[in-house]
């Protein structure tokens, strides 16, 4: 059977490659072809993957189409399939296809969180664990790429519409206003809400041979090592990816990271050489020789590694984008420049080893100190650890001197990645550690010791230089700096140069209190800005982490073994008020009055206990705490002041031969020796000894006939009262038998 | 005298309008308003969804009528809604960041997390109080707030020191009341309204245990002693009820206030209804009252940083030492300007629901004849230039002017000094529905049969229910 899985494996991919619009009749069928060889989902669901993962833009969304089908029709067994491989699956082809893809992409991935529409599984497409952590990158790509838009702006000044980040100058990516799908029960595939598949044409980037050089000329670019492994090796991470870029388990390798800067520092060579009066690019090439430098010289903790390599990723894809302009036979509309298939790209950061789409083990790590939050970051396991924070790594070098804008002296994680990636980082980090409080404080945000005010300062006067390895065409420039012996500064340094977008001084939202390191968003202060961050994780607090909800009236009960129990009295609690609501009717009933004061303040509402436990005598005998059958405000008081001459029904529970609870219990009462007599109550359904006290507890555990108790405890008429342990009995006087006050009540328990 | 069955008025309407479904996406709110005569159902069918902080349950069907509301989701959800709206749309946020809600949610979050520090200090969970411009959204907020609380197993306390509002109560009464339980979703109040307080019989969403005193206005500034006294009062009470009982401390406070707007540094206070407007320089004042009361230290400006600039003016500490944090948080749209006649025919509902009970329950008042000398009613002297400042009630002269008005019933004595009388809480409102001079006799409808022994205030607000009996 291995052999014909494979086979359908194959047909399944050559139907694919052909999949080229998304024709529903196509996807249609692809979905049925899947549902009949459920037998070999795994087969198939590697081989969509894979056509996805290799697939060229143009034909992306279309596969995902197919899988969004597939899913919805066939959860079983393709959710299971898709499921762990999601986050790369939609990450990766978020990355390669265009603004107008991408929120076509936003728009499945919502449906993906609902249930399919029309379905009667309440279940949402793919659980929620695995939408969130897409979720939250997003976001944090969103976020940090507000930060970055007016650098790209810059870079990309001349180039068509860019497709490296979601670059619409307004929020709303896809999520205007779409109608509601249309009704249901529609033909069995249920796309994404607007209900249709856009014809190809709408496509922004018509569909482009992957194998097509793209004719970006290879100038004055050594030869590049070839990428490691396969086209996808040459994914690059859109500009400012948030956490989701960084494959799980590959650290940062810090030769590759020397290479991909040497390798910036020649095409910036290149470009300078060609333009020797352009300042802005002379000042770029000091900051990467530096940057250059520490990375060579210093041992730099992985975290600081890996902010360095997400910057050189992002400075090499729009660097090359600077280069593509130059020739003037390049064509106008082109496609994504990281999503070229060229074999020997001009530059190639391939700091990432390729990320184990596919693989169900990640590979080896490289290094294996990845900070546990990336892992996190990317659903996977977090292993309970902590955010490392930034800290501690580069020493303090110099106080602030100049209070040169906003955040003078510190640089934060959200600085240097842009608002919201701290954010999406813990946020990511949540559904791994469910178990978490949404109280327990996040770490704080990691801050770096003062950045030196100087970072502001021109470059020119910050950058020593330090011959590189190769050979220099450049002047040196001023004398060394300590700056250089700081990472954080040199990050600053960068940004400051225009290399880096994202002015650590301008963190979008809480700019208010400029003295302040960013807060950390995952902490909700009492600030507008702070209260306005969505912290869509935290919204199960209140809904499925409160445990399945009453059909009834909607309340959450835990699963937990307490959870059960109170739903247990709960659900019965529903089903007498049900009988007597009806009995209520026509026996009329009328408003009570309200509660004086002191009874109000020492009324307490306590819906989880059950007042029918054994000894009812304490309080009223039907009572159940707040959900009170009848609404009575002695019922409601409970546990209040009591009335004075209140002669309530005391029973008990008839204890239950059968099992150990009636066994220790005596039959009589102590002091007329008479049985109790067990009695249906049909208030609280069960058997029910009536007029009955339960004395002390334990061995020393005692049934009386109430009255006969408080006879003898009144000393007969209510001269003593009860003496230290009656304090339970308070100070009735009644000395008559309940019976008496039980006509027509169904005969009394006590009997005389 | 008791008259069965007179409860029964609203009745559910035979025909069945169409059944439509309505999908919504997360965050997205469903807004409709029901008028008073027409009902309809909605019934929830996948996803979640919740109107005021109270959860739908799944597929129970829910009778709603008489209310402007709304039903939102954070996960998405389809409803099937029937029967007749006046309106109701369906509003989708282009990105559920721009949904009020994510603002609301978060400030609940922040709650749990202080009501969870809370626990190792004071014990004293957060004190909140909601100010803000007329219809922007305060007590909608406040029902959330506590809604959330509740479901995460909270004791919280809902008080509500504007006078319109009759929270658990008839309009005019300042109250206050601990939420442990589910609210009701049905309530045309949402789940504050006086028909969810006790009656005799059994309830199907548990009920709620008010303690209200009576304002008998429905402008703050149409006694403003009387209303701070009140507010004192209510304050102390709940101070004690948190005293006393752990959870409910831990639970904290939300206190809804009167709408208070303030322009460029003079303040105005503007009726709800948009009718009214007069410039009061102590309306702030009357904030700062509200929170010395309640000892607050979270204040919610829903829609006026002019608000939040002028509260922060006079910014001080609680009682306890803390801080007194403010922040100004967006009106939300689509809050609906409450017109005179849909404000009129509440009020009248929720008399009537006093009384009557509402399509789900029944009640049986009686209407019972007294003599003028079996009752003891006092009236709010209008004259405040009096030589005796303690003269603060008289004995109203009963006349056919006092017909069709509620009467509150006060706990107290007739012997007490009417300053205590004034001052007392509530116990319930008594109807007058008929003055025979002549015979120096009034009818009187009351919730239950018996002598009236307690002295009776007949307030100035809400006005007459000429109808209230057929």
């Amino acid at each position: 059977m291995e052999d014909h899985g494979d086979e359908v494996a194959a047909d399944f991919r050559e139907a694919l490659q052909d999949l080229t619009t998304n024709a529903r009749f196509e996807i249609v069928t692809l979905t049925n072809i899947a549902r009949e060889n459920a037998d070999h989902g795994l087969a198939i669901s590697e081989a969509l993957t894979n056509h996805i993962k290799e697939a060229p833009a143009s034909k992306t969304l279309p596969a995902l189409y197919v899988l969004d089908s597939i899913v919805k029709n066939v959860p079983t067994p393709y959710a299971l399939y898709f499921g762990p491989k999601l986050y790369q699956i939609f990450m990766g082809s978020y990355t390669k296809v265009d603004n107008a893809t991408r929120r076509k992409m936003d728009e499945m991935l919502k449906t993906w969180k609902e249930p399919v529409a029309g379905s009667i599984s309440k279940k949402p497409v793919f659980p929620l664990e695995l939408v969130r952590p897409i979720e939250n990158a997003l976001l944090a790509a969103r976020n940090a790429y507000m930060e970055q838009a007016k650098f790209q702006t810059h870079l990309m000044r001349g180039r068509p519409a860019g497709p490296p980040a979601r670059d619409t100058p307004t929020p709303p990516m896809g999520r205007a206003y779409q109608p509601p799908p249309p009704p249901h029960g529609q033909p069995p595939y249920q796309g994404p809400p607007n209900g249709q598949y856009p014809p190809p044409g709408e496509q922004a980037y018509p569909m482009r041979s992957g194998n097509t050089p793209n004719g970006v000329p290879n100038r004055a670019t050594p030869p590049q090592p070839a990428p490691s492994a396969g086209p996808y090796a040459h994914y690059q991470p859109p500009p400012n990816q948030g956490p989701y870029g960084v494959p799980p388990a590959s650290g940062i390798n810090i030769d590759k990271l020397k290479d991909d800067i040497q390798q910036l520092i020649e095409l910036d060579r290149a470009g300078f050489a060609q333009n020797m009066h352009d300042a802005s690019k002379q000042n770029r090439l000091k900051a990467l020789l530096d940057l250059q430098k520490v990375v060579q010289s210093q041992n730099l903790p992985q975290e600081q590694l890996m902010i360095i390599s997400d910057q050189v990723a992002k400075l090499a894809v729009n660097m090359r984008a600077a280069q593509a302009q130059l020739p003037p036979s390049y064509p106008p509309a082109l496609p994504p420049p990281y999503n070229t298939h060229t074999p020997t790209p001009p530059v190639v950061t391939q700091q990432f080893a390729p990320p184990p789409v596919a693989a169900a083990a990640p590979p080896p790590s490289v290094l294996p100190q990845l900070p546990a939050v990336l892992a996190a970051a990317l659903g996977r396991p977090a292993s309970n650890v902590a955010p490392v924070p930034l800290a501690a790594a580069p020493p303090p070098v110099r106080p602030a001197t100049t209070a040169g804008g906003a955040a003078p002296g510190t640089l934060s994680l959200d600085a240097i990645l842009g608002q919201g990636a701290l954010a999406a980082l813990l946020a990511a980090k949540k559904p791994a550690t469910p178990q978490q409080s949404s109280t327990a404080p996040v770490p704080p945000p990691a801050i770096i010791p003062p950045a030196l005010a100087a970072l502001r300062s021109p470059p020119q006067r910050a950058a020593p230089f330090q011959p590189p390895p190769v050979a220099q065409q450049q002047p040196p420039a001023a004398a060394a700096n300590p700056l250089t012996q700081n990472p954080s500064a040199l990050l600053a340094m960068l940004r400051q140069s225009g290399l880096l977008g994202g002015t650590p001084g301008v963190p979008t939202p809480p700019s208010a209190i400029p003295s302040l390191p960013p807060p950390d968003p995952n902490i909700i202060t009492l600030t507008p800005a702070s209260l306005k961050f969505p912290r869509l994780h935290l919204l199960p607090y209140l809904l499925d982490h409160l445990g399945p909800p009453c059909s009834q009236c909607g309340r959450r009960f835990p699963t937990t073994e307490e959870g059960r129990k109170k739903k247990t009295q709960h659900m019965d609690w529903h089903f007498r008020v049900h009988q007597r609501v009806a009995e209520a009717e026509q026996r009329g009933q009328h408003r009570s009055q309200f509660v004086s004061e002191l009874d109000w303040i020492q009324s307490h509402e306590e819906p989880d206990v059950d007042y029918n436990a054994p000894s009812g005598g304490g309080g009223s005998g039907d009572g159940d705490g707040s959900e009170s059958d009848d609404n009575d405000w002695s019922a409601a008081v409970k546990g209040g002041r009591r009335k004075k001459n209140e002669k309530k029904k005391r029973w008990i529970t008839a204890p239950d031969e059968g099992d150990g609870t009636g066994t220790g219990t005596n039959k009589v009462c102590p002091i007329c020796q008479e049985k109790f007599q067990s009695r249906y109550l049909e208030e609280v359904q069960d058997w029910v000894w009536m007029d009955a006290v339960v004395v002390g507890s334990g061995q020393g555990r005692r049934v009386f006939h109430g009255t006969c108790w408080d006879e003898v405890n009144t000393g007969g008429g209510g001269g003593g009262q009860g003496q230290g342990t009656m304090v339970m009995l308070g100070n009735s006087n009644n000395k008559r038998k309940m019976k008496e006050e039980e006509e027509g009540g169904g005969g009394g328990g006590g009997g005389g | 005298m008791s008259i069965p069955g007179l409860g029964n008025i609203s009745a559910q309407q035979a025909s069945l309008p169409s059944t439509r479904t309505l999908t919504l996406h997360p965050f997205s709110e469903w807004r409709f308003q029901i008028s008073p005569t027409s009902t309809a159902t909605c019934r929830l069918l996948s996803g979640t969804a919740e109107r005021d902080g109270t959860e739908l349950a799944q597929t129970k069907t829910y009778n709603l009528t008489r209310c402007r509301s709304k039903i939102v989701t954070f996960t998405g959800a389809t409803l099937e809604i029937t029967g007749e709206f006046e309106s109701e749309h369906v509003k989708h946020y282009p990105h559920s960041a721009d949904s009020p809600f994510v603002a609301y949610l978060n400030l609940h979050f922040l709650l749990q997390a202080r009501r969870s520090q809370s626990s190792s200090g004071s014990g004293h969970g957060p004190r909140v109080m909601i100010c803000g411009p007329p219809a922007s959204g305060k007590s909608s907020l406040a029902k959330m707030l506590i809604g959330w609380a509740t479901r995460q197993g909270e004791q919280p306390v809902l008080a509500t020191v504007d006078p319109r509002d009759g929270m658990l109560a008839l309009p005019g009464t300042l109250s206050a009341a601990v939420f442990a339980t589910v609210m009701d979703v049905e309530d045309p109040e949402g789940g504050v309204g006086v028909g969810c307080t006790p009656s005799s019989g059994p309830s199907a969403v548990p009920v709620k245990l008010p303690v209200g005193y009576y304002f008998g206005r429905e402008r703050v500034e149409d006694d403003e002693g009387l209303w701070k006294d009140l507010v004192r009062r209510l304050g102390s009470s709940v101070r004690a009820k948190t005293g006393g009982d752990q959870g409910v401390r831990r639970g904290g406070v939300v206190v809804d206030t009167p709408a208070v707007e303030v322009r460029k540094g003079e303040v105005k206070v503007k009726g709800e209804d948009g009718e009214e407007e007069r410039e009061r320089g102590e309306r702030v004042e009357g904030l700062m009252h509200v929170i010395r009361e309640f000892a607050i230290n979270i204040v919610i400006v829903l829609g006026s940083p002019d608000l939040e600039a002028e509260l922060r003016r006079r910014d001080r500490k609680t009682p306890l030492g803390e801080p007194i944090e403010i922040v100004n948080l967006d009106k939300p749209d689509g809050v609906v300007e409450q017109d005179r006649q849909h404000l009129l025919s509440s009020r009248k509902a929720l008399i009537k629901d006093y009384f009557f009970g509402d399509s789900k329950r029944a009640l049986s008042p009686s209407v019972q004849s007294f003599s003028f000398d079996d009752v003891v009613i006092f009236r709010a002297v209008d004259a405040m230039d009096l030589d005796d400042p303690n003269q603060v009630l008289e004995r109203a002269e009963i006349s056919e002017e006092m017909s069709h008005w509620t009467l509150a019933v006060m706990d107290a004595s007739v012997n007490d000094p009417l300053e205590t009388v004034r001052q007392a809480p509530v116990i319930g409102w008594v109807c007058v529905s008929d003055v025979d001079k002549d015979r120096r006799r009034l009818k009187i409808l009351s919730t239950v049969s018996g002598r009236l022994t307690r002295p009776m205030v007949w307030g100035r607000w809400p006005e007459p229910y000429v109808n209230l009996l057929g």
